[in-house]
């Protein structure tokens, strides 16, 4: 399905390009991207790059998919996050799924399906041992019951993966989003990665087969920790993406704007900022390569890297946006802006796919741990 | 040393340099507080690699990676399998 289109990071890059164009403001402020360009992104395969050729997809490694994701990430960080869900629950599939469910679910998601996975719950954020949602085993089906809340990409979705509670342990389901009882319902008006399609989803008796539950009878840390492993590069790498759009907005602005009877960047003050910026594009990259590196070398420290690396780049993100507005002052305070909308929706990423204190809590484990 | 005992020494070894700690064969790394599941999601890697083994749906859960010895037990099975 991939033979005639873009397969090697440039051509995707530059496919991406296109078909991003300038749209990005205007889909932020219709909080949608047209139907067309996300089937067309999904189709490519570009949803979820690293999964293999063996399952139609890409293939890329974590490196290349992580540059790719930063790409689109500086352009619309919505589409980004429709990446991060999309290779999210390719790679809950291949974790947790055994060899046939991978065959059932994988070319799907990589040739033209676009899929949401949901975890939270009213009553379940950052503690997702908390989840209500039960998968109940009936003969050769489950039942999947329960609500989930803002659900990246659920209004796009025609699949989702859910977690819940299997017996006294957990499991994650694949639920078509259009199998009756599934309702998913616009979150209206998000702060950020507006366009991004966070919904409510209610599964109201859900019957969907047995042999679509991925996994079943793990304690729900291992299960979250090993499926939002991706989820927290993928964010990590589009947080790069943010930093290098204010980057450039910044830098744009300094040389041309004049005040005080000289550009901006002669001001000094407005030069530190530019220097911060970059400094904070260079180490979020450095983050997220070291992460990829980890993955790619199927390095046990891809785990404590990539937490590393979201915490580090989703804080520099919100930091290096709320510089980019206030170098970019009046010019940049338009709603859907660049740098407002890397304002907003970094913001997001110090929230989602463990917050930025949850990420305190494991690296401090991590540290406590290796290096007592 | 026996094949089990090269997977267990091998497993004891990289539990020694990552929690600073000798486990006996059968001591519980989880219940002891001192790993977390960030750990866990470690070690499956760890195993995966060091043993050239997939350790994917039903087998990744919690109770295979308690102590040296289940993990030890679990690299053989999953090794066997693999050689069919």
């Amino acid at each position: 399905m991939t033979a005639t289109g873009p397969t090697g990071l440039d051509e995707l890059i530059a496919f991406a390009g296109d078909m991003i164009g300038d749209e990005a403001d205007a889909w932020d402020r219709a909080g949608t991207i047209p139907d067309d360009v996300v089937r067309k992104f999904a189709a490519q395969g570009v949803l979820c790059a690293q999964v293999p050729a063996r399952y139609g997809g890409l293939g890329l490694t974590s490196a290349d998919n992580g540059e790719l994701t930063a790409f689109v990430g500086s352009r619309c960080s919505s589409l980004r996050s429709l990446m991060t869900s999309q290779g999210m629950a390719a790679w809950t599939i291949q974790r947790l799924g055994d060899k046939p469910q991978r065959t059932a679910h994988l070319p799907r998601l990589a040739g033209g399906e676009v899929a949401a996975v949901a975890f939270s719950e009213p009553g379940a954020g950052s503690d997702l041992s908390a989840m209500a949602t039960t998968i109940e085993p009936d003969g050769d089906s489950v039942v999947v019951t329960g609500e989930k809340v803002w659900i990246t990409a659920a209004c796009y979705a025609d699949l989702l993966v859910v977690f819940g509670r299997y017996g006294s342990q957990a499991a994650a389901v694949v639920v078509p989003a259009s199998a009756p009882g599934v309702t998913v319902e616009r979150v209206p008006e998000p702060l950020g990665c507006r366009a991004a399609g966070h919904a409510f989803v209610r599964l109201d008796g859900v019957r969907v087969p047995a042999a679509d539950v991925l996994g079943g009878g793990q304690s729900t840390a291992l299960l979250v920790t090993a499926a939002l492993a991706y989820g927290r590069i993928s964010v990590a790498w589009g947080c790069a993406g943010i930093l290098r759009s204010c980057l450039a907005s910044v830098s744009g602005h300094a040389r041309r704007r004049e005040q005080f009877g000289k550009p901006l960047a002669e001001h000094q003050l407005v030069a530190r900022h530019v220097a911060e910026l970059l400094a904070a594009e260079r180490i979020a990259t450095r983050m997220c390569a070291h992460a990829s590196q980890c993955w790619d070398m199927r390095s046990p420290e891809m785990v404590s890297a990539t937490v590393l690396a979201k915490y580090v780049s989703s804080r520099h993100a919100v930091a290096g946006a709320a510089a980019a507005v206030q170098v970019l002052a009046s010019a940049g305070a338009r709603n859907s802006h660049p740098v407002a909308r890397a304002y907003r929706d970094a913001k997001l990423m110090e929230i989602i796919e463990g917050s930025t204190e949850i990420c305190e809590l494991m690296l401090a484990e991590h540290a406590l741990g290796a290096f007592a | 040393m026996t094949t089990t005992e090269v997977i267990a020494d091998r497993i004891a070894q990289f539990l020694k340099e990552r929690t600073r700690i000798s486990w006996e064969p059968d001591a519980d790394i989880f219940d002891s507080g001192v790993v977390s599941s960030l750990f866990a999601t470690e070690l499956v890697v760890f195993l995966e690699e060091a043993f050239d083994i997939e350790i994917g749906g039903r087998d990744l859960r919690l109770d295979n990676f308690r102590t040296v010895t289940l993990m030890t037990g679990l690299v053989q099975r999953l090794r066997e399998a693999g050689d069919e």
